[in-house]
């Protein structure tokens, strides 16, 4: 195959350890089901520098949200470390923000006090939350709907408000679940590239988990493919595209080339998951394969 | 972008009526004239079917001496501390009993039981144990509006949205955060629906409570006007009761904001 992008070993140590700001070293995580032992994350280790944009991608069940789970203190019970700055983690870190799959706003909060909710919760007094809010809401072009209840939102204008109430808080880095998923399409790219945007600007770090590959070849500096059951890291892939990333580039060569190298991975994986599925489908209740 | 704000309803003009409302008006007013045909008919006893003439004169008699106010004070009283402590006790194991399995299963199942049995069948034990005054009414009221409450919260708190206790766990939001920031304001249509149906059923227990046995409250002023066998009388607190619990009702609602469609 003509390709030649630079991918790195998974076993090899990354050359971003030393400056990394979040390392993910040999996580294990297994969930006892009524079917025996199912392991969805196999010994994952990676680094990511800070202001870096990584995605993680792999067929649905492979194990993302799990690692994502991990990663943001939110499951307990797994094996290996994750550390921030150096620091390992042992619950939520107040360095890492989420922004989830499903839809997560308070319909009981106005935009502004959805946004302002992190900020609460340390005690910053109503007005400058409310200023903070605000900034945070103009970011994600949210503004003129600062006193709308999620209700009256529509789903794309709703992950934004997520995404700003994540933002406002700060993170040093930011971790993506699937934040698109439940989108149509072109909010969905609308969204990709305001997400992309903001990334820029503020520099954050950000992991985005997915499975569209376009999406995650045009945002991402590195890409990381995981395997289907067990989820393992099948290869990190390094984009070396220039930034800003405009249609032109997304139609060029090389980007189309990163697509179908990254979609050859993943088609045997997804196709593997596809197998699973329907082999359970005819067979359920029996031994997992 | 693809993205619309969903459009408001044009607000109803409020002359204009609607045919719901005008059906409703309708019955009322057929129900009215029947009433007024049987009282002039003669077919029963004057006295157990009064004349809409005479039952509005009760009405005004009745709201025009401060005797009645102090038993509707009185009663309003017993509902309301009824509803405080059966409310909080509610609120209190219902959140208990949502966020503990082991507690709910051992538990959840009597309280399934007790929640229809008449509470009434209580009432001689109160009696013994709080005396015939107030106390023993308030006590009727409490257990009344428990079991609703209790319930509701209960089931209201196995279906929060899951990914908002991720948000606050995420947030790192503290125990009493989660409570006060999360958990209770995503019950609040189970709340407001818990203490509704407590405010019926507290209604009840007190009211049936002060009618069997007491000696001030709107149930003892119904079953003295009954034992004179003064109808009108009877009937005019009858219809002022029942605009009041209307009126209790939609309060609750209102408080709890149900009216307001774009919240929630
Ligand atoms: N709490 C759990 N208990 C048992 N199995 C789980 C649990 N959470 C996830 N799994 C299983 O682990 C696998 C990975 O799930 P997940 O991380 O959600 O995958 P992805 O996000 O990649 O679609 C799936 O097969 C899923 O069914
Ligand atoms: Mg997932």
């Amino acid at each position: 195959m003509p390709i030649s992008p630079s991918t790195a070993d998974r076993a090899a140590p990354s050359r971003r350890t030393a400056d990394a700001i979040l390392t993910v070293g040999n996580i294990d995580m297994r969930f006892e089901t009524p079917d025996g032992t199912l392991v969805a994350v196999d010994d994952v280790s990676f680094t990511v520098a800070p202001g870096e944009f990584l995605s993680v991608i792999g067929p649905s069940g492979c194990g993302k949200s799990t690692l994502f789970n991990v990663i943001g203190g939110l499951l307990g019970g797994y094996q290996g470390r994750v550390t921030v700055a150096g620091e390992t983690i042992t619950g939520p870190h107040a360095s890492i923000g989420m922004v989830f799959q499903e839809e997560s706003t308070f319909p009981w909060r106005t935009v502004t006090d959805n946004v302002a909710f992190p900020l609460e919760l340390i005690g910053m007094p109503k007005q400058k939350r409310i200023e903070r809010a605000r900034h945070f809401i103009r970011l994600v072009g949210l503004d003129g709907f600062e006193n709308r209840y999620p209700g009256e939102l529509s789903g794309g204008m709703r992950q934004r408000v997520s995404l700003a109430r994540t933002l406002a808080s700060e993170p040093k880095i930011l971790l993506m679940d699937e934040p698109f998923a439940a989108l149509d399409e072109q909010t969905r790219l609308l969204l990709g590239d305001k997400v992309l945007q903001i990334q820029q600007d503020l520099k954050q770090t950000t992991l985005l988990i997915t499975h569209n590959i376009t999406e995650a070849v045009q945002m991402s500096d590195r890409i990381l493919v995981m395997t289907y059951r067990p989820g393992k890291v099948k290869r990190i892939v390094d984009i070396d595209l220039p930034r800003p990333r405009t249609s032109e580039i997304v139609g060029s060569e090389a980007f189309g080339r990163y697509v179908a190298q990254i979609w050859a991975d993943l088609r045997e994986e997804a196709s593997r998951g596809m197998q699973d599925d329907e082999s359970r489908a005819l067979h359920p209740g029996g031994a997992r394969p | 972008m693809a993205e619309t704000v969903r459009v408001k309803p044009a607000a109803h003009s409020a002359l204009r009526l609607s045919p719901v409302t005008l059906l409703r008006v309708a019955i009322v007013l057929t129900l009215l004239a029947c009433w007024e045909l049987l009282a002039a008919s003669g077919w029963l006893y004057r006295d157990v079917v009064p004349s809409l003439l005479a039952i509005g004169g009760a009405v005004y008699e009745l709201l025009s001496h401060g005797e009645y106010y102090f038993n509707l004070g009185v009663t309003a009283g017993e509902i309301g501390v009824a509803l405080l402590i059966g409310g909080t006790g509610g609120l209190l194991v219902g959140l208990a009993l949502g966020a503990n399995r082991f507690l709910s299963k051992a538990f959840e199942s009597y309280l399934y039981y007790l929640g229809p049995t008449p509470k009434i069948i209580f009432f001689p034990i109160m009696i013994m144990w709080f005396g015939v005054g107030p106390g023993s009414k308030v006590a009727m009221g409490t257990i009344s509006c428990f079991f609703p409450i209790v319930l509701s919260v209960a089931a209201g708190m196995r279906q929060i949205d899951k990914v908002l206790i991720r948000v606050g766990k995420s947030f790192r939001a503290g125990t009493w955060q989660m409570v006060m920031k999360i958990y209770l304001p995503a019950m609040r249509h189970p709340i407001i629906n818990g203490v509704r149906l407590g405010l019926g059923v507290a209604l009840i227990g007190t009211l049936l409570a002060e009618t069997k046995l007491s000696n001030k409250g709107i149930g003892f002023l119904i079953i003295q006007a009954y034992s004179l066998f003064d109808m009108p009388r009877m009937y005019a607190m009858l219809i002022v009761l029942f605009v009041l619990s209307i009126g209790a009702n939609a309060l609750v609602g209102r408080l709890g904001g149900l009216d307001s469609i774009k919240r929630f």
